[in-house]
């Protein structure tokens, strides 16, 4: 299963994703979080203390989270900040730990967490109309460092008004 | 009198984040600066005080942890009502440290990078940062009760001193600070936090292949 988090882009790149794959009958849930309130994780370490494996604080990730758990890949549509995720993207993306595996491995040589819930795939679609000298870079080494600590596969697409059209061929290429 | 304003984006207040902001304050103020701590989460609905401290200031420091792999979300919040006034931003120095629980520089380097492509849309000068690994063991106890804390104390020294002379802070101070270790260490850690981490579910109850309390949710009722 696909779960696709959306934030607002002026091409609607979530929703247009979203409904290729449905015509392409891959089984896919759309979760708009512009629409949506998650509050910030507080590092308050209520998750492990209190109700291990589940935040505290009541929000929309209650909502999120049981679908994300059984998700297999998680596209992430993301207006860009400066190379980063836009605010309520990141509010979302900070929680996961939430469901993830807690302990560490070895891969490379390198210590890496496991797994957020069952998801062994993360996309990320970085959409931008114009993006700064070296923003794209950094965001790509942005979501390869998220691959790396999750270790699981991914890739990062960089969206501009220009190749947008070539990028969703090439997502939904790599969804299907 | 030079002033500067520490930003705390950490949520808690009393971590390791915190403790880094402190070191530097106190530096500072030893360098004749007048020099203001904020805390983001408390005053977040309301920044217009930090937003005039900002304006008074030369030079600008983020304090943060690395939530995975860079700074928390709520920073790209800040960084979005900054631009939206940006009237306060007039060529300030912008220096930045993340803090995390991985060892590397890679791991958390990002956040650094989020706030030079900032300084760089919005008139601010960036002048480097520090990047700190393990800094989630320490939960702001001191830098030297870090495995490789002398050199740490020693290159974030250095970084400190260019912080006061608002020199531009290069990368591989926080590179040279790194832990170096062979991979078989790193797998003997990751051995002996799993083992801490299975025995404090047992002493909690959890059993290996118990169920995330979201996967029980009714989905038809989410």
């Amino acid at each position: 299963m696909i779960t696709i988090l959306s934030d607002h882009t002026k091409q609607k790149v979530g929703e247009t994703l979203y409904e290729s794959l449905k015509n392409k009958d891959i089984l896919t849930e759309f979760i708009s979080v512009e629409e949506i309130n998650v509050g910030p994780c507080y590092s308050c370490g209520g998750c492990t203390d209190k109700t291990y494996g589940k935040c505290i604080n009541r929000d929309d990730a209650d909502m999120i989270f049981p679908k994300l758990i059984h998700t297999d890949v998680m596209v992430m549509i993301t207006p860009v900040k400066w190379g980063s995720y836009s605010f309520k993207t990141k509010r979302v993306f900070d929680k996961c730990a939430v469901i993830g595996d807690r302990h560490y491995y070895k891969k490379n040589g390198e210590l890496v967490k496991g797994k957020i819930g069952n998801i062994n795939t993360f996309v990320a679609v970085g959409v931008k109309a114009n993006w700064l000298d070296g923003e794209k870079e950094v965001f790509q080494n942005l979501v390869a460092e998220n691959i790396k600590i999750m270790n699981i596969k991914g890739s990062a697409y960089v969206v501009d008004d220009k190749n947008w059209e070539v990028c969703l061929e090439a997502i939904i290429e790599e969804l299907s | 009198m030079k002033k500067a304003v520490i930003i705390n984006l950490s949520p808690r207040k009393k971590g390791t984040s915190r403790m880094l902001a402190n070191r530097c304050q106190n530096y500072l103020i030893e360098q004749n600066y007048l020099v203001e701590i904020f805390h983001l989460y408390p005053n977040i609905k309301d920044l217009k005080p930090l937003f005039e401290v900002i304006n008074e200031s030369q030079t600008i420091l983020m304090v943060g942890p690395c939530y995975i792999d860079t700074y928390p979300a709520d920073t790209v919040y800040l960084l979005e009502e900054l631009q939206k006034n940006n009237e306060v931003l007039h060529g300030q120095n912008l220096y930045g440290i993340i803090q995390g629980g991985m060892p590397y520089v890679h791991t958390h380097e990002s956040g650094l990078k989020m706030l030079e492509l900032f300084a760089q849309e919005n008139n601010l000068s960036y002048k480097g940062g520090f990047v700190i690994g393990m800094g989630a063991m320490l939960n702001g106890q001191p830098l030297d009760k870090l495995i490789n804390g002398k050199k740490v104390e020693k290159y974030f020294s250095l970084f400190m001193e260019h912080l006061a002379k608002e020199e531009s802070s290069p990368a591989s101070l926080y590179n040279e600070a790194q832990l170096k270790m062979p991979g078989m260490v790193y797998w003997l850690m990751a051995k002996a936090m799993n083992r801490k981490i299975d025995k404090f579910r047992q002493e909690k109850g959890i059993e290996d292949h118990q169920k995330n309390p979201y996967e029980e949710l009714d989905l038809s009722q989410s």
